[in-house]
């Protein structure tokens, strides 16, 4: 390292420079680099190995070829729920994506409009994102409750009637929706990062042509957003597509009413580590892996040439 | 190889274990004479008496050191598969009863020496949760069941079969329609594996080991589920999906077990409740749950390992370890000297674990639980599909999963 650091000093010529240079460059890189090896592309390797052997992590791995994949796909007998975890999956991202970004848009921008106290908003919408899930699981299920909880009650004041939200298949969803829609805390820093970034001109300049906020928010802002929306969508959908801990804590590790909760990761842990088939799981895990590479590849493609501008 | 696959199966089992955090690294003690035991992590008090336990047992085997390692009990399994999957398994430790099966067909747990401990001396029920194929495979250490809990302000007299229990609960929701009658079980892990005792009070079998039969569709199972089903125009899950209906007053009658007495005695003071033996169809009967002592193939020192489950399992022991973890005990000499007998309540627990029931003991019993028989019950039990459809459809693939006809 000190040799290294003290090269261009000692004034060696330009392409030994360069060579410390790129050396000192990898060994800043080493740690990261390394913690990506041992921790993420060895499993990852390991789990693609896995999926193609019958295992359930106390005897010996089989080698199996291809039939993980194909009784995850297509034998119902086996793994009945597969396909309504991707059901309950697909309609948690629809719901909770644009939620998430559009509470996390509008946090954001009414925080870049006040004048005080900007920091003790901004730390006081990121808190549900820091907050350990098993409280945030805890909480909502007193928020839910069918008799005492708060959402019903504050229903209960505007005349509507409760209902029983996790107890109740067709309000699962929207109601897991909704907690993502409240944790929302990244989006709005993201967002807010995005919003301090526009320039200030072209509102000076748009207000002297006589443009009002509303067309100042939808002219303006957003267009000039559309980077950081994209960024937000294809993260979101991807920690979307992965959801767990929320739906463990709320359903204490079970798919919830009628498979309701049962999300494609829960799903494909409860086949791992509570059914023994850890094979078939890591098959799942790489069917999810595939899938998101492929929305994300598409949503690439259909995103918008003109960013730079 | 060999090497390479065992870490090859420490990582992914390390990435996949998402709940699993730093896995406070045991397994150097590889000493012969050191027995690593683990099991469910109690309150700090308690963990003082098991050492206690301990060093009662050292001082009465000099040699033999045993060195405890708690696990909370919610992560046991998938630390265990995943310490196993690494090499890095305990010498001895807890097994959950349902998972005997499989340990022992994978070998992975020994075969428990003849004249280690006496059958007698147990309860049948916790005895037959350590036979697989037959073979004894662990020393039953704590058990529990289901008793039926009722509210003494609504119910005057506990329902003594299940006509009775229809009866009592559509009394007490006509009474107040705020309340309901019973917490029926639900279609998830818990509610399926109550099932079982109601299906063997009205007679039947879940599973026929012997001939390779599934028998969880035939008629008595399908009575079960009609019970509850109708159980529910009483008992409406609107009232019963709050937190802890019973304990709150909304729901009169709930089938829960001993750790709901300790539990409302110290949180709920002020209800009135009381215990009665399930109410029953044909004949008396519940389900068991609970945990078995195992040796695992890997021990070092098997002897000395299952000395420490004797000792934890004798008439002087059982009960005080069993007491300290929160269960009853499975030693019947030790159950009947203990001060739980003394407790009228934990007696009629104590009482019907004489007719609970054990588990099917084949390797994929949980998620035929879990994900068949669950799903069945919701089905017939919240859903209007006819009993007799959903558990046949459940028995159809049990059968497919389990390689029978």
């Amino acid at each position: 390292m000190t040799t290294t650091a003290q090269t261009p000093a000692s004034g060696t010529s330009q392409g030994a420079r360069r060579e410390g240079d790129t050396l000192t460059a990898y060994l800043f890189v080493a740690p990261a680099m390394l913690h990506t090896l041992i921790f993420m592309l060895v499993p990852a390797g390991a789990a693609l190995y896995f999926s193609f052997t019958e295992w359930d992590m106390i005897s010996p791995a089989r080698w199996v070829g291809l039939a993980n994949y194909q009784e995850v796909l297509f034998n119902g007998d086996v793994y009945p729920d597969f396909w309504k975890s991707v059901q309950v999956t697909a309609l948690y991202v629809v719901l909770s994506v644009p939620a998430s970004l559009l509470t996390g848009f509008v946090t954001a921008y009414l925080i870049d409009t006040v004048r005080r106290g900007e920091s003790f908003y901004r730390l006081a919408f990121y808190l549900p994102v820091v907050t350990a899930e098993a409280a945030v699981g805890a909480v909502w299920l007193w928020l839910y409750d069918p008799q005492f909880g708060l959402v019903n009650q504050a229903l209960g004041v505007i005349g509507l009637e409760g209902k029983d939200w996790l107890g109740t298949p067709s309000t699962v969803v929207p109601a897991l929706a909704l907690i993502a829609a409240w944790q929302s805390g990244t989006c709005m820093l993201i967002f807010l990062a995005g919003l301090k970034g526009i320039p200030s001109v072209y509102y000076e300049a748009s207000e002297v042509d006589g443009a009002g906020a509303a067309q100042r928010l939808w002219r303006i802002t957003l267009p000039l957003l559309r980077p950081t929306t994209f960024f937000l969508t294809v993260t979101g959908l991807i920690s979307a597509l992965q959801v767990f801990g929320l739906v463990y804590v709320l359903f204490s590790g079970s798919p919830g009413p009628e498979g309701s909760g049962l999300t494609y990761v829960l799903h494909l842990y409860l086949a791992g580590f509570r059914n023994g088939s850890m094979g078939a799981a890591s098959a799942m895990s790489f069917l999810l892996f595939v899938a998101i590479l492929l929305i994300t590849a598409v949503q690439f493609r259909l995103m918008p040439r003109d960013f730079e501008d | 190889m060999k090497l390479l696959h065992k870490s090859l199966a420490a990582l992914a089992a390390a990435t996949l274990t998402l709940t699993l955090a730093a896995c406070g690294g045991g397994g150097e003690a590889a000493d012969a004479n050191t027995v690593e035991f683990w099991y469910y992590q109690p309150t700090p008090e308690q963990a003082q008496k098991v050492q206690a336990l301990v060093d009662e047992f050292e001082d009465a085997n000099s040699g033999i050191s045993i060195k405890l390692v708690e696990i909370p009990k919610a992560d046991y399994n998938t630390k265990l598969a995943s310490a196993m999957a690494g090499d890095r398994g305990p010498d001895a430790g807890y097994l959950d009863q349902p998972q005997m099966a499989r340990f022992a067909d994978a070998d992975q747990i020994v075969e428990v020496p003849a004249g280690t401990i006496d059958d007698a001396d147990f309860y049948e029920g916790a005895l037959q949760t350590n036979m697989v194929d037959g073979k004894l495979y662990g020393v039953p250490l704590q058990q529990t069941t289901v008793v039926l809990f009722y509210n003494t302000d609504l119910v005057s007299t506990p329902p003594k079969t299940w006509d009775e229990l229809v009866a009592v609960s559509e009394d007490v929701n006509n009474e107040n329609p705020d309340v309901a009658g019973v917490a029926v079980p639900k279609g998830d892990g818990f509610g399926a594996w109550m099932y079982p005792g109601f299906v063997a009070s009205a007679g039947g079998t879940m599973l026929d080991e012997k001939n390779k039969k599934v028998t969880f569709a035939d008629v008595p199972a399908e009575e079960a589920l009609d019970l509850w089903h109708t159980l529910l125009e009483s008992s409406p899950r609107e009232i019963t999906n709050s937190d802890l209906p019973f304990q709150k007053g909304l729901a009169a009658m709930m089938f829960s077990g001993p750790w709901d007495i300790v539990g409302i005695r110290e949180q709920f003071p002020q209800l009135k409740f009381d215990v009665a033996l399930m109410p029953m169809k044909e004949t008396e009967a519940s389900t068991i749950g609970g945990d078995n002592g195992v040796v695992f193939s890997g021990a070092d020192n098997e002897d000395a390992a299952f000395k420490w489950l004797q000792f934890l399992s004798d008439e002087t022991h059982n009960a005080e370890f069993a007491d300290i973890t929160g269960n009853f005990p499975t030693n019947i000499a030790a159950a009947e000297a203990s001060t739980l007998a003394d407790d009228p309540q934990i007696q009629v627990v104590l009482q019907q674990l004489e007719t609970a029931h054990a588990r099917p003991a084949v390797a994929d019993w949980i998620q035929i639980n879990d994900e068949y028989i669950a799903r069945a019950i919701e089905a017939a039990v919240d859903g209007d599909t006819p009993p007799a459809d959903a558990l046949d459809e459940a028995a159809e693939r049990a059968a497919k999963l389990l390689g029978w006809s």
